[in-house]
């Protein structure tokens, strides 16, 4: 039965696709800012998933604890990333990343 | 049986996860975003760490995406054009992708798989909710704390970035409603038959 | 184990987040009217949280190897403070305090004027504190995302000016992915050594999956920073920000996050010195070139500063790949040095005022010393500092980095260094030639008094005639890094 077994292995690939899904996302919709913001916190849901599956197959409790830190502050993420986007909005009256030549890098 | 429902709960989940990034609608998105990690939580339910997806199910299903749904909706943007761009940065974006997952790659092909397998989800307790209790307010009370400071910045943040006082606006005044006095409001006047007032 | 002494470690912080407290209290019960008192009080606590740190310098009783929150299942806990850490949190503090004091009359002409500003100051203080005193990567994480999330918002504090929303957009949109880096870089280092403490991540044996979350690590840090490959947020936040934000932000958290990036490397990833030895110096290399040459091709001044304070990263850099024996004191000097020279500078220039608008084209600057020639030679003694030409105090310091790089055998990274020194002096000697030698561009504001002190105090601290102070500055630091 060996090769049949739920293993570290599995949760870490699910993780490292999740993880790249989400800077994916964040380089192609280089227009749509609620999409990136959406992508980032799929990058958090990755990190989330490497932690708990560190921590119980590692027999620690800290990944867990580290996994509930991740989780508040990424809701404090999404309500300040949405606060300034709506700023944004009121200022510009569209998100479109692209168009963005106020200030040129 | 546990390694079945992990195939299909994780194909569930990043398939999601790639329509939360290509998707047209961004409402559709955060459909997909509430799928993604409810499937997650499942994903989390299989190795026994109950509570993260519990948490995860109320905070993130519960609030962020909420949030999410609300702004999209609220600031009423033309999404059709929005989308034009997508092709192209698709190879940019698909070569960077492919980059990082050949290299996490490595690091997984590395973690199947050496030692550690203790597999315990709840270490010196009986249930996991238990074994997180048991070190948060102790030995974890620091960043506890300090989690509250974090979500006290955010909310200093977002207020102060997007409330705005607006002085036309009429507000209603409990006190000032309940302390009204009968003679503040009705005006008896003595109305003689044959006379207007 | 001593409670008491754990928990005066932990004083300076606590003295914080309890004035933030308070503060938050008073601004919601007063209203914007108390805002210029809250400003008054909140750079009060700063300055009285540096006090605090520097006498646990001084007397380090419980300073080094004790943990202030002890934790059962890391072995040092989560909160530790070293001489090192010390020294760098007594200069954030106290240029968080300065860069607040000199911000009012800013906040007053261009109605930013609330309550929430001093205080998103004071916890994104804490969170940089907190940052440089962890003992495990929980500690460090939460304190990056206090001093970020503040950072975020003030960023987008002035939220009419689409410049400014534009600038928390770039500045939150590229951080979330750096903390993403962070912490899933954190994760892999957790799963590879079975801790999140320092000591045990030390401990570990080197190992692929390590060697991928040290490099995702320093990724993150480096856009905290502001090094090269992560740079690309620093120019358009710098331009975009209200003034007295950028004052701030090229200071207290500039010099926490280069001493962090430090402290990570040298005590988390200490005896793994060989795994990121090159990465920092190519970090620090590339910095050092696109700070001096991005610089050449702009004419504003906000973003010339930017790229100037890339560039420093950068110098600043050459110490940390250098080791902890050979480097630690001079990064610590380097950045001091830079830190308390740009604030002068930021503060001078940015104050400048032209009909009411604040100046920011190299040519606004033309003439400058013959309407007001004291602050004219004020920043010429600055950027002379900031650009490390000799008789000025930043020459020590990047002879400080040189050396230390010198003895680490890293010659190429060195001869770098000097090549971008010269090519920045270009763009140094822009400005200067601007205020000395171009015909007047007409009537300047009067500027504020605060200003006017702190571009007198910080240039003569970067005067040669002042080198006691870096006598000084250079044993202190040599006693914060062990030597």
């Amino acid at each position: 039965m060996a090769g049949l077994e739920l293993t570290l292995g599995h949760y870490l690939a699910v993780s490292a696709a999740l993880f790249t899904i989400g800077v994916f996302g964040i380089f192609v919709n280089r227009k749509n800012i609620i999409v990136i913001l959406m992508s980032i916190e799929l990058i958090l849901l990755s990190v989330n998933i490497n932690l708990v599956a560190f921590s119980v197959f590692n027999g620690t409790i800290m990944g867990q604890v580290f996994a509930m830190l991740v989780l508040t502050v990424a809701a404090a993420e999404a309500a300040v990333g949405l606060a300034i986007l709506v700023v944004y909005f009121r200022n510009r009256g569209e998100i479109a990343v692209e168009d963005v030549n106020v200030l040129r890098g | 049986m546990a390694l079945i429902a992990f195939y299909i709960l994780s194909t569930i989940v990043v398939l999601s996860a790639l329509f939360v990034v290509a998707a047209r609608n961004p409402v559709h998105s955060v459909l997909w975003l509430i799928l993604a990690f409810f499937t997650s939580a499942g994903l989390l339910v299989l190795i026994g760490a109950e509570f993260l997806a519990m948490l995860l199910v109320v905070v993130y299903v519960g609030a962020v995406a909420v949030l999410f749904l609300f702004v999209v909706m609220m600031l009423d943007i033309d999404f059709a054009e929005l989308k034009q761009g997508f092709q192209n940065y698709l190879v940019v974006g698909v070569l960077v992708a492919l980059a990082l997952l050949a290299e996490i790659g490595i690091v997984a092909a590395a973690a199947t798989f050496g030692g550690g397998t203790t597999f315990n989800a709840n270490p010196g307790a009986a249930t996991n909710a238990e074994a997180l209790s048991r070190v948060l307010y102790t030995d974890y009370l620091l960043l506890f704390q300090m989690s509250g400071i974090v979500l006290l910045v955010a909310m200093i943040g977002a207020i102060v970035l997007t409330l705005r006082a607006r002085p036309t606006v009429k507000r209603q005044n409990i006190a000032q409603q309940t302390g009204r006095k009968r003679k503040d409001a009705v005006e008896l006047k003595d109305v003689r038959p044959g006379q207007g007032i | 184990m001593d409670f008491l002494a754990d928990i005066n470690n932990a004083i300076p912080e606590a003295a914080l987040a309890g004035f933030g407290l308070v503060g938050l209290l008073l601004g919601a019960i007063g209203g914007d009217r108390t805002a210029g008192l809250i400003r008054l009080l909140a750079a009060v606590a700063l300055v009285a949280a540096s006090v605090l740190t520097a006498y646990q310098f001084q007397h380090p009783g419980a300073a080094d190897g004790i943990a202030a929150f002890a934790s059962a299942t890391s072995p040092d806990g989560l909160y530790r403070v070293t001489m090192f850490t010390l020294f760098a949190k007594t200069v954030t503090y106290a240029l968080a305090a300065l860069a607040l004091l000199m911000s009012g009359g800013f906040l007053k002409t261009s109605q930013m004027e609330r309550y929430e500003y001093p205080l998103l100051i004071v916890f994104g203080s804490l969170g940089a504190g907190l940052m440089l005193s962890a003992n495990d990567l929980m500690t460090l994480y939460v304190g990056i995302e206090t001093l970020s999330l503040s950072s975020y918002v003030l960023a987008a504090f002035r939220r009419d000016s689409l410049k400014s929303a534009e600038a928390g957009l770039k500045y939150f949109v590229l951080g979330a992915l750096a903390s993403g880096l962070l912490l899933y870089g954190s994760s892999l280092i957790y799963g590879f050594t079975g801790g999140t403490a320092y000591a045990v991540i030390a401990a570990a044996p080197i190992s692929v999956g390590l060697t991928f979350g040290l490099v995702f690590v320093v990724c993150g840090l480096s856009f905290k920073a502001s090094a090269a490959p992560f740079h690309i947020w620093t120019p358009d936040v710098y331009e975009g920000a209200p003034a007295p934000v950028v004052a701030f932000f090229s200071t207290a958290p500039k010099i926490a996050a280069v001493a962090l990036l430090a402290h990570v490397m040298f005590v988390t990833f200490g005896p793994h010195e060989e795994a990121w030895r090159q990465i920092i110096s190519i970090i620090s290399a590339a910095s050092m070139l696109i700070g001096a040459f991005g610089a050449l091709m702009q004419n504003s001044i906000k973003r010339i500063l930017a790229y100037s304070s890339i560039s420093n990263v950068g110098f600043a850099l050459i110490g940390v790949a250098a080791g902890v024996g050979n480097g630690a004191a001079s990064v610590l000097v380097y950045m001091t040095l830079y830190v308390i020279a740009t604030l002068g500078m930021f503060g001078g220039v940015l104050a400048l005022r032209r009909g009411g608008r604040a100046i920011d084209n190299v040519s606004d600057l033309n003439g400058l010393v013959k309407q007001k020639p004291g602050m004219a030679l004020g920043l010429l003694v600055l950027i002379f500092s900031v650009a490390g030409i000799p008789p000025a105090a930043g020459f020590w310091g990047k002879l400080q980095v040189f050396q230390a790089g010198l003895q680490a055998d890293m010659t190429w990274l060195v001869l770098v260094g000097a090549l971008s020194s010269v090519v920045s002096l270009g763009y140094y000697l822009r400005l200067v030639w601007a205020m000395f030698m171009k015909p007047s561009a007409g009537e300047l504001d009067k500027t504020d008094i605060s200003i006017g002190i702190i571009v007198l105090v910080t240039s003569l601290l970067m005067f040669p005639i002042l080198t006691v102070t870096i006598q000084m500055l250079l044993e202190t630091a040599a006693r914060a890094s062990g030597g």
